[in-house]
């Protein structure tokens, strides 16, 4: 055996389909997150420095240690909780079996999703490096690294030769498109090639036989019927044509169907469509936040209300069958959610934000 | 809730072993005082190490379930380590059951 070979040390993945050791770890990783009552109290903190305190007492600890050498505040703050997201993914990849480990990949790509797209779209609006970089969420198969470098890139066509040179399949549908880009400067044809691109290899991962396939591919397909119903909520009163309207429909969900989008992107009002899906499982959704529309007059509500409803989704599988994938599933969104949640409060506090407002702005506690 | 086709089949066989293998042993009687057909003797003997085997290895396949979660548990709760020692050893239980029956039909 040669002095390279002795040295190579195999990673230990549970086999095939053996959820027992990965859903006891992520049980005990789930027992950790913090409760309602620990926001409730953050949110009373008078300052930063308070906030900091008490995060210091939680499992955040150890990755905003390392980051308030850098100085006491809310940017380094985040920053932590960022790193502390992406350390618990990644240590979640790395103790699921082979079988979760393919869906969960696959269910992760969303993220890589985001971290491309925000690069193109902080590119397309001239955004600097830093302002880009911090909104990155390094949880998929692009690292920390590769999201900043990705950031450095002069433009969107560079992103797009970056992506290529490294072999990524997202620079494939971007390239179809770039040309198309480069003339109309329309950004929208990047980020729908992008979810096109995405949702349908994430399906094709999908594709095969038994209970855990079947509940991340349902997971998914809530995904891309929240993404398309919001696209027909964004289109009202904007007089597209059918075949402009048909442009944004992203094929794979499960309630939304082509017909049905169609139908929704003609619609002029919200009682129009929230009239057409009240017999879905996002009648509810729409109807309860149709109010706080009127109100405020942004689509952000609804935006919001979808977002909610994929989280409890998400939640939801993690209750269901205590060997099989949805416990990882579950357990990743509450981290995503508790992380989001974190950095809001963080940053309420920080510009003295009222507590009220901060509890509104929660997602899902 | 078992998925397993491979743990069906054993947790099936331990079952069937577990009834039907030591009825059949012994109901062929032997009458006081006649001799023990050399057929039935090695059908309860064959009986016998079924039994013991088929609960030894679906104590061992249980415990290697109980024993993977319970690594699981113990990496992010030490102190539950007594709870999962007696989880551990509880399939011991079959092995017993097992060999109580083979005893019976080795002894009958």
């Amino acid at each position: 055996m040669s002095a390279r070979q002795a040295v190579t040390v195999t990673k230990y993945r549970p086999p095939g389909r053996d959820y027992g050791y990965t859903n006891a770890r992520l049980r005990g990783m789930r027992s950790r997150l913090l409760k309602h009552a620990f926001f409730e109290d953050l949110m009373a903190s008078k300052d930063i420095a308070v906030v900091i305190q008490k995060i210091l007492q939680t499992g955040y600890g150890h990755d905003l240690e390392n980051r308030i050498l850098h100085g006491r505040t809310a940017t380094q703050v985040d920053e932590a909780l960022r790193d502390n997201m992406t350390r618990t993914f990644r240590t979640v990849l790395e103790l699921t079996n082979i079988e979760a480990h393919s869906l969960i990949t696959a269910l992760l790509g969303r993220w890589d999703l985001f971290n491309v797209k925000t690069v193109i779209r902080g590119k397309h609006m001239s955004l600097s490096e830093e302002e880009i970089a911090n909104s990155l969420m390094a949880v998929g198969q692009l690292t920390q690294a590769d999201a900043e470098e990705l950031a450095r890139q002069a433009d969107v066509k560079a992103v797009v030769d970056t992506l290529s040179t490294w072999g990524l399949p997202y620079a494939m549908p971007l390239r179809s498109v770039l040309s198309e880009y480069l003339q109309t400067q329309d950004l929208s044809l990047l980020e729908l090639a992008l979810d096109r691109y995405y949702y349908e290899w994430a399906a094709k991962r999908l594709s095969g036989r038994g209970p855990n396939m079947r509940l991340a591919r349902e997971f998914l397909a809530v995904q891309v019927d929240t993404m398309n119903l919001l696209t027909c909520i964004r289109l009202l009163n904007s007089d597209l044509s059918d075949t402009d309207a048909s442009r944004f429909f992203v094929p794979g969900g499960t309630v939304v169907d082509f017909d049905l989008f169609m139908d929704l992107a003609s619609k002029s009002d919200v009682d129009e469509i929230f009239n057409r899906i009240k017999k879905t499982p996002f009648g509810r959704q729409i109807e309860q936040v149709a109010y706080l529309y009127i109100e405020k007059g942004s689509v952000s509500v609804f935006e919001r209300a979808l977002e909610n409803y994929l989280f409890r989704k998400a939640f939801v599988s993690g209750k269901g069958d205590p060997l099989g994938i949805g416990l990882a599933i579950g357990y990743l969104w509450m981290k995503a959610n508790e992380v989001t949640n974190l950095r809001i409060v963080v940053k309420g506090v920080s510009v003295g934000m009222p507590v009220q407002r901060m509890r509104e702005e929660l997602i899902v506690v | 809730m078992i998925k397993n086709r491979l743990a069906r089949m054993v947790f099936g066989s331990a079952f069937l072993t577990a009834m039907v293998v030591p009825a059949i042993a012994l109901a062929e009687e032997v009458a006081p005082g006649a001799a023990e057909d050399w057929r039935a003797a090695v059908a309860r003997y064959a009986a016998a190490g079924i039994s013991m085997a088929v609960a030894a290895f679906s104590a061992g396949y249980a415990q290697s379930k109980i024993g993977a979660a319970g690594a699981g548990t113990l990496a992010e709760r030490p102190e539950a380590a007594t709870n999962i020692i007696v989880l551990q050893a509880l399939p011991e239980i079959i092995v017993l059951l097992g060999f109580v029956i083979a005893f019976m039909l080795g002894t009958a």
